[in-house]
């Protein structure tokens, strides 16, 4: 029984987060729609039947949501749809909808069928890690807001300077405000980096790296870290705004995907959540730095 | 052809900015072009009309033969006159840009040009302002005198009418509305946001007054201190004397350009340094001046600095033109009624020479006849009777004139009343008349109600009052 539940949350949680981003790629293309209204909404209720699944899922499977790789993408997803919901008011994104609802449903989408099974090397489990792996999945959430707004930022930047000011200049924020939010995003996001590569570096410790997928996440792991710091640090010291701060919330969040992919693409392929979950009491977690 | 006015110019609809700003002339400089078209031997009545987004000269041609010829020699004498104006090596250098209008076309395009409906903000108000200050300083310098200025002052009642008859001008964008516009579009709200106005003329007060409720502050910089605070005081903001632009450009988010300066006040090294000291934070420029104040490679060449010229604005514009068309259709039937009230008015000034020719020939050889016979067989009538006879004559010339006179009136409304003008002309031995001619024997057959109404007051200060006799 709560196996139909879960499934029938996983199709309608996609369903919505496909109406929300025709929706939303409906008015950046031809200016119709009220996307102010129902594409937030969508989003949301996308959300609570993401959290939905989420919760049944796992009671279903009983798996801790932060363990193995597709559990923490789809949270992760979910944490993004919160994120934008409560924040896209108060900072005027509604428009970065168009961004976010098809990463959700790529996102939830991936977690189904994209990803490898057991980690190889997964060695030790540590009450660490599920801290280490939340804080990591918050944080990638917003940097991935983070990025969406510094994309159409680049959009409008682009626009604004060969002067073409009407169609989608004007369905797009206006550019200050999504160069604040790519801010308040990237400041936000990455104190939780911060702790999820202190804990990573503490748990990595105890584990020997050797493997090349081990050692390139752990790199690109303090990658990302880097090029968001130096971001937030040149913008606050040498007045780094607008064009190269998006370039560098780009790059430090196409470094976090990275890490992503090297997780994902590691292993064979499950073919159901089942089997990939089934891989993940087995101590396969997903942290950006560790191996 | 009637009145055969040649109007030669360039516009926001023909050539960009940096072209226009070659043109452009101000106050100070208008006399001298005015005395540079009235000296041409071509050109019987000019005036000169240079804003932001048109110059253009309005010619009435001298007639010496027939009226396209004196037309064409008219257009090519305004095409030197502005190519000396800009300094260009020939006229062939200004085609692309110049469109030329003649004859009913020209006056059609005057009484458009003044009722706003070929400018680039739809139903904006100063465009009128601007005609009449153009039509005061003609006037003025005597370039122009009769029918020119008849033609223009018509204009004004146009635009009266499309103003008081139409909705063209209500809720109006105008270029200033538009600029706040576009920095909501950069900014977001602009009540965390300082506005500077660069000049303090009539633009930066349309500006001050589309931003003074949206601002948190608006600043004001202009070469005379004393003007940029008068302005300042009325709308609650801030004066500073030019040398201070570098320091208000750094506190400052949008910047109105307008000043009246032939080069760039606002520089690309100036704003490389302002962008080191706001950290680089976007700066804004709408530079409305034309010449234009602001150093276009700004936009290009530095980051998170923005510059708009009266130009870029254009695609704002046009979204306002949609909703108006409905206005555009309206104004345009006034437009229309009132070129045909001019033609008939124009053409009238065909026929009057004839008609006063044929009443002074009639009357001539009856006055003759009448002095050869008091001269012998009637040299005996006392006073009283040859008092009675002139009026006799009087009364006779009135009678038998009476319906050629009404006839020849009917067809001047006409489009073929020239045929029977010729005709009679022909039939009577009259001389061929031309209204625009310096002949002052065919001045003076124009009658004087006719013409006496160009005769010439300034423009009126507003639309209220009237200056065209109908």
């Amino acid at each position: 029984m709560n196996d139909t539940v879960a499934e029938l949350l996983f199709y309608l949680t996609a369903a919505v987060y496909a109406a929300a981003s025709l929706l939303f790629l409906r008015f950046l293309a031809r200016g119709k729609g009220d996307v102010g209204v129902l594409g937030p909404r969508l989003i949301g209720v996308g959300a609570a039947l993401h959290a939905m699944h989420i919760v049944v899922a796992s009671l279903v499977l009983r798996v801790c949501p932060v363990e193995g790789i597709h559990f923490p993408m789809s949270v992760a997803a979910m944490a993004m749809s919160v994120a934008y919901v409560l924040a896209r008011k108060r900072l005027k994104v509604d428009v970065a909808g168009a961004f976010i609802a098809p990463l959700a449903l790529t996102s939830l989408l991936a977690s189904r069928f994209v990803g490898g099974g057991a980690e190889p090397g997964a060695r030790i489990k540590s009450a660490i890690l599920p801290f280490h792996v939340t804080t990591n999945l918050f944080g990638v959430a917003l940097f991935t807001l983070a990025s969406s707004a510094a994309t159409l930022y680049l959009i409008q930047e682009h626009l604004l300077k060969k002067k073409r000011i009407d169609g989608v200049f004007r369905r797009l924020p206006p550019l200050d405000v999504l160069d604040r939010a790519e801010h308040r995003f990237l400041l936000a996001g990455f104190p939780l980096l911060t702790i999820g590569i202190i804990t990573g570096t503490v748990w990595a410790r105890r584990v020997e790296m050797g493997a090349p997928g081990e050692v390139l996440r752990a790199v690109f792991g303090y990658v990302t870290w880097l090029v968001i710091a130096a971001v937030l640090f040149l913008r606050a010291a040498a007045g780094w705004r607008g064009r190269r701060a998006a370039y560098g919330t780009i790059a430090g969040f196409g470094f976090a995907v990275v890490v992503l992919m090297l997780y994902l693409l590691r292993s064979p392929v499950p073919n159901t959540v089942t089997a990939a979950l089934s891989a993940a009491p087995s101590g396969e977690t997903l942290h950006l730095v560790l191996p | 052809m009637t009145l055969p006015v040649v109007v030669i110019g360039l516009s926001h609809k023909t050539a960009p900015v940096e072209v226009r700003e070659r043109f452009a002339s101000g106050s100070d400089l208008l006399p001298g072009i005015l005395a540079r078209l009235t000296a041409r031997a071509e050109l019987e009545e000019a005036m000169f009309l240079s804003t932001c987004n048109r110059v253009e000269v309005i010619g009435l041609p001298y007639l010496s033969g027939t009226s396209e010829e004196a037309a064409r020699l008219a257009s090519h004498a305004i095409r030197e006159t502005l190519r000396d104006h800009i300094g260009a090596s020939h006229v062939e250098e200004l085609r692309h840009y110049l469109y030329e209008r003649t004859g009913e076309d020209a006056v059609r395009h005057v009484f458009r040009v003044a009722a706003s409906l070929d400018s680039m903000v739809l139903g904006e108000p100063q465009i009128l302002g601007q005609v009449k200050d153009a039509y005061d300083a003609a006037v003025a310098t005597g370039a122009l005198r009769s029918h020119l200025s008849r033609c223009v002052s018509r204009a004004f009642s146009v635009a009266k009418r499309v103003r008081t008859e139409t909705q063209l001008g209500a809720g109006t964008v105008s270029i200033s509305s538009v600029a706040v516009d576009l920095a909501k579009r950069i900014f977001g709200d602009l009540s965390d946001r300082t506005v500077l106005l660069v000049g303090a003329g009539e633009m930066a007060e349309a500006a001050a007054k589309s931003l003074g409720q949206q601002a948190k502050a608006i600043r004001v910089c202009n070469r005379s201190f004393e003007r940029a605070a008068n302005l300042a005081a009325h709308f609650n903001a801030t004066a500073a004397p030019i040398e201070q632009l570098e320091a208000e450009l750094v506190m400052s988010d949008v910047v109105v350009a307008s000043t009246s300066s032939k080069s760039f006040v606002i520089t690309r090294d100036l704003v490389k340094r302002v962008m080191k000291q706001r950290k680089g934070r976007t700066l804004f420029f709408v530079d409305i001046a034309v010449p234009r104040n602001v150093d276009p490679s700004i936009h290009t060449h530095v980051d998170n600095a923005y510059v708009y010229d009266v130009d870029d604005l254009q695609s704002e514009v046009a979204e306002n033109m949609k909703s108006r068309q409905a206005e555009v259709v309206a104004a345009e039937k006034i437009v229309d009624a009132e070129l045909r009230e001019w033609l008939r008015w124009a053409r009238a000034l065909n026929v009057n020479p004839t008609i006063v020719a044929l009443r002074a020939k009639t009357k001539g050889v009856l006055v003759a006849e009448l002095e050869r016979s008091l001269g012998t067989r009637l040299k005996h009538l006392g006073e009283a009777d040859r008092a009675a006879l002139t009026q006799m004559i009087e009364s006779a010339t009135n009678k038998l004139l009476h319906a050629p006179t009404t006839r020849l009136k009917q067809a001047a409304g006409a489009s073929d009343g020239n045929d029977l003008v010729r005709a009679a002309q022909h039939l009577f031995d009259l001389p061929a008349a031309t209204p625009g001619s310096s002949d002052p024997t065919l001045r003076a057959a124009v009658p004087a109600a006719e013409t006496s109404s160009a005769k010439l007051a300034p423009a009126p200060a507003d639309e209220s009052e009237e200056r065209v006799p109908h």
